[in-house]
């Protein structure tokens, strides 16, 4: 059993379950073949009749919806369902044309499941109720001071999975790591673009607080939230909203809600009492849905390594848990850009692993995110800079500082440098390391440096460090430090 | 009443330039508003018809083969949506709506060369056996102007028994096909379930709506069905045809065993109709058919299913009209609530709101698991006894409707009108095809015969409607 | 099975946006009453055992690819289908306030 007493506010135990919207990434809408990418269109120019709910109109069900469910099924860790359908789901609104939303009710694609949260201290699975396919409503505007609202279709009909989780979450850090998490398996899995900014994934938080930590208190529920920070705030707020009005002897009611960004506050939208009556029921124009084995497993095979699969991977390494969420983070943040599989590559060799992942974490991805016009590189091309910079970089003829430079002239260039070492060295960032050229400029530096010689004859070891300085100037860094060392000893007879 | 040629000998006529796709037409107008009176037209298609009669004659006059129906006029009921004209499903929600797009059934007629020269009048959405429901005009029977043709589709039924043109469109949810081709004495198929796409046709109950012709004949029924049958991409629910053309039928009826459905020959049947059943069973028996008695018990409750779950399908079927995106919206209102309140109860007629009710008070909470759900699983036992019924025998028998045509205004309160659609139900429920085809009579009003078959047979039951056809 | 009562009759129309006329209002509620007690006469069928229909044709996994499709549709006409329209979009009555 877990320990619940931590998560107590004044004796209140938060209780929360988190609903999901994930825009599924397909290229044409749920039930009609019209492009399913309304970010920049004009409105009402991605629609068809069936879009608009015109008479005689009716859906055809997209497939890829269907295998990215599926797809979705296995980063919730568990398999689809071999049978569901659809259902209708009646109310009006001008945003939605049909007076009925097309969702799947009484048999969704995916029941069960779970979601491994990542807490600053822990680990802990969030259980997953369901999830269910559905179209997403028209995008209505009203105008400030204007008698009218007006309706843009494109957006009707766009795919979309419900996930809804358990109520296993009791504070606002446990809903904002699941909302993170639900983000990184949606990218992962390549189910979603989950872009926040555009509305891909949005959050709905039912909250409740209860003295009695065997029954749940009267839940409100805050939609529409699309990022992590909203998450963690709506949860914060609502936790106090409720605790502060029980404690002045006021009662929950059970309500939607909506999240204020800008004063950081929910407010209340309709109660329970306007609640719809939907009247569902199985969409006859949608033959159901029969998942064969086959399918299902040809669909597992495809699945790539998951957050938690990596973060497995990674252990080896101790990377502080910052990095590590970086590394994480970073890999699906353009569907170009691929890090971890270059980890993969350096796994059987703890030392290059360590110094790639070093080089990963402090330069290519600060670089990247601070320069995004910055070119994509293929894991082989990648793999194949980093094992020529770390060869070099372990025979000596390349330092850390160097390094450095060089993978970022890799990044920035605009042609592909293809021959590393001729280019590091054309660039001088390769040390010198031949002794006989090094001998020359030492002897030039003790010769221009006599006092700093006098002292070191003397037996003053702390001025080789200052000699090594005037080595360094004066071959312009590209002597090896440790050669140079070796020569004044060797002329000095130390 | 005009009587056309065999539509292939139309359509041959057109293409050896014997005849034009233009004089055609011209008749067929001129048929049309002659025949006003009857009230089987809503809208005429008049420059639109002629425009691709010219179109088609040109191109034939260039050496083009236009097709098995080249040049052929044909009617399609008011809720199969044509591209560019009014398509209003007779009620006053849709007055003014131009499709946008064309049907898939209208589409197949005239990628064949036919020409669609009116819509026809009908219940409105199809909510009714007798087109009185029509927000616009009644539909007479042409035998008897003092009664119905029937409905929904009464105004196909008259306008193909009047000569308007060889062939009309109609659509059959619970009898709308059948009813009516059996009050005026047509040929009307009700088709398999999904043989023909709903992809433009205004939709009343998803689960057993069906496009099918109305024709003056069996061939021409086979010829049409041929066109129009099939799969469709834009219809989920369509089937796959049987192999082989829907005109290569066997009629040769010699041992077929045929059922004679024993429950719809109740004491509640008209005589003369009990009469002409046993007559054209006498004849199907001379012709080497083995005519059995059968029961089928659950169709007692039929009716009761069919109001249950047809009500609430097209309750939700009828959300979309709601005077946002098109259609009638009321500008009187003051706020949006309005606006849809308004717009749909001026829009609406009594039966589509009293439908609305039924349908919206079987789905609602706590009432879902009493009625809706109920009726699928009296349904399935339904769908069952035809099974089993079928394992004895190749067809079934029996009349389309317990009476002849009524008089208008005659059928006042809604039961007793849903009443009539007690022998048509049953199919559509578990949508298998059905035909009726008329029977012989003597001075009276035409008097339909049922025939129905397993699901996905419909080339057989052309066969055995031929037979009937040739014995009759 | 239940008798509608006047004020459920008013409850229903609500959910189905419905007004319903003085004339509607007196004939409606008995027209529904007694179609209600005739299908009642589903009550008394045994359906142990059964599965509901939903859909007749036995069949399943009908979709489409992921694929843009010409429906053919003239957008003009849908746009002037339009009751009332301003800058190409659905112009109702305001939603919110």
């Amino acid at each position: 059993m877990e320990k619940l007493s931590k998560y107590l506010y004044k004796g209140y135990l938060p209780t929360i379950g988190i609903e999901c919207h994930v825009q599924l990434k397909t290229e044409t809408k749920l039930f009609s073949g019209i492009d399913n990418d309304a970010r920049d269109a004009k409105p009402n120019t991605l629609v068809s009749h069936i879009c608009f709910g015109l008479p005689g109109s009716l859906p055809v069900l997209n497939e890829k919806a269907i295998s990215l469910a599926v797809k979705a099924a296995f980063a919730l860790n568990v398999r689809p369902q071999i049978d569901s359908h659809f259902d209708r789901k009646h109310y009006f609104y001008p945003d939605l044309p049909k007076g009925y939303q097309i969702t799947q009710f009484e048999a969704p694609i995916i029941l069960g499941g779970n979601v491994k949260i990542k807490l600053s201290d822990s680990v802990k699975d969030i259980g997953i109720t369901r999830a269910h396919l559905e179209e997403d409503a028209g995008k209505s505007t009203h105008k400030e001071g204007k008698d009218y609202s007006l309706v843009d279709l494109n957006r009707a009909g766009t795919p979309l999975l419900e996930i809804v989780s358990e109520p296993d979450m009791h504070s606002s850090e446990e809903a904002k790591a699941y909302a993170h998490e639900l983000y990184l398996l949606m990218k992962y899995a390549d189910v979603s673009d989950a872009n926040l900014f555009y509305g891909n994934m949005r959050f709905d938080v039912n909250v409740s607080v209860s003295k009695d930590q065997n029954k749940l208190g009267t839940r409100s529920e805050t939609k529409n939230l699309n990022s992590f920070r909203s998450v963690e705030k709506a949860v914060d707020y609502e936790i106090k909203r409720q605790v502060d009005l029980l404690e002045k002897g006021g009662q929950i009611i059970q309500e939607t809600r909506g999240w204020n960004d800008a004063k950081q506050k929910t407010f209340s939208q309709r109660s329970k009492e306007e609640a719809h009556d939907y009247r569902y029921f199985p969409e006859p124009d949608i033959p159901p849905t029969k998942l064969d084995n086959n399918f299902i497993n040809s669909i597992e095979a495809t699945m790539p390594v998951m957050p938690e699969e990596w973060r497995n991977i990674l252990k080896p390494l101790n990377l502080d848990p910052s990095s590590e969420d970086l590394l994480i983070d970073a890999e699906v943040e353009d569907a170009n850009i691929n890090y971890l599989p270059v980890i993969e590559k350096f796994i059987d060799s703890k030392e290059a692993l360590k110094k790639v992942t070093n080089w990963l974490i402090n330069i290519e991805i600060p670089l990247r995110r601070d320069n995004p016009e910055v070119k994509a590189l293929s894991t082989k091309e990648r793999v194949d800079y980093y094992q020529k910079i770390y060869d070099l970089n372990e025979t000596g003829s390349l330092n850390s500082n160097r390094a450095k430079d060089l993978i970022e002239d890799i990044l920035k260039s605009d042609a592909p440098i293809t021959d590393i070492e001729k280019y590091a060295s054309d660039k001088g960032y390769i040390q010198v390391s031949d002794e006989s050229e090094i001998t020359e400029i030492v002897r030039q530096v003790l010769a221009d440096n006599e006092k700093a010689t006098n002292d070191l004859k003397n037996g003053e070891t702390k001025v080789i460090g200052f000699l090594i300085g005037q080595i360094m100037k004066q071959s312009q860094g590209k002597a090896n430090p440790a050669i140079a060392q070796k020569i004044i000893n060797q002329l000095i007879k130390l | 009443m005009k009587k056309w040629p065999l539509i292939t000998t139309i359509a041959n006529d057109v293409n050896n330039s014997k005849t034009t796709a233009v004089e055609l037409v011209e008749e067929s107008l001129r048929l049309i508003d002659q025949n006003q009176e009857y009230g089987a037209i809503i809208s005429v298609l008049k420059d639109k018809a002629l425009e691709r009669a010219k179109f088609i004659d040109s191109e034939i006059k260039s050496g083009k083969n236009m097709g098995r129906l080249a040049g052929v006029p044909f009617i399609a009921k008011d809720n199969i949506l044509t591209i560019g004209s009014e398509t209003t499903a007779a009620s006053n929600i849709l007055k003014g709506f131009i499709a946008p797009y064309q049907s898939t059934a209208i589409e197949k007629l005239e990628s064949e060369g036919a020409i669609c020269v009116a819509k026809a009048n009908l219940d409105a959405f199809g909510h009714g056996g007798s087109t009185e429901n029509s927000d616009f005009m009644v539909t007479k029977n042409p035998y008897d102007k003092t009664r119905v043709a029937g409905g929904s589709s009464g105004g196909s039924a008259a306008s193909v028994v009047l000569g308007l043109a060889p062939f009309a469109l109609g659509t059959d949810t619970g009898g709308s096909i059948r009813q009516p081709a059996s009050f005026t004495g047509c040929i009307g198929l009700k088709p398999s379930y999904g043989l023909v796409s709903r992809s433009g046709v205004i939709a009343m109950a998803s689960s057993t709506d069906v496009v099918g012709p109305l024709t003056a004949n069996v061939s021409d029924c086979a010829l049409v069905l041929d066109v129009i049958a099939g799969k469709d991409p834009l219809d989920s629910t369509t089937i796959d045809r049987q192999s082989g053309s829907y005109e290569d039928i066997d009629d040769n009826i010699k041992g077929r065993k045929i059922g004679l459905i024993k429950e719809y020959l109740s004491d509640s049947l008209d005589e003369e109709i009990k009469q002409a059943i046993n007559k054209t069973t006498l004849k199907l028996k001379s012709a080497g058919a083995e005519i059995i008695e059968v029961s089928i018990p659950s169709l007692d409750y039929a009716l009761a299913v069919y109001y249950i779950l047809c009500s609430a399908e097209l309750s939700s079927n009828l959300s979309r009209y709601d005077g946002q995106r098109f259609g009638y919206s009321d500008k009187t209102a003051v706020n949006l609530s309005e606006s849809y309140f308004k717009s749909r109860a001026k829009g609406f007629g009594t039966e589509a709101k009293r439908r609305i009710m039924i349908g919206t008070y079987v789905l609602s909470s706590g009432y879902y698991d009493a009625y809706y759900r109920k009726a699928q699983l009296v349904r399935t036992k339904i769908i069952q006894d035809f099974h089993e019924v079928f394992k004895q025998v190749d067809f079934l028998i029996g009349p389309v409707t317990p009476t002849t045509a009524f008089k208008i205004g005659e059928k006042s309160d809604p039961l007793s009108m849903y009443l009539s659609d007690i022998m048509t139900v049953g199919v559509s429920l578990a949508g298998i095809p059905a035909i009726s085809i008329p029977m012989e009579r003597e001075n009276g009003l035409p008097i339909g015969l049922q025939l129905m078959t397993k699901q996905r047979k419909d080339k057989e039951l052309l066969g055995l409607a031929r037979k009937v056809e040739e014995l009759i | 099975m239940a008798k509608l009562s006047d004020k459920e009759i008013l409850e229903l129309a609500k959910l189905a946006e419905l007004e319903l006329t003085s004339e509607e209002l007196q004939k409606i509620p008995g027209e529904l009453n007694s179609i209600l007690d005739y299908v009642a006469i589903l009550d008394k069928v045994d359906v142990k055992n059964l599965e509901p229909t939903y859909q007749v044709t036995g069949l399943n996994n009908v979709q489409r690819d992921d694929l843009k499709i010409d429906y053919k549709l003239n957008k003009e006409i849908m746009m002037s289908d339009l009751p009332d329209k301003a800058e190409d979009q659905i112009k109702v009555k305001r939603m919110i306030a």
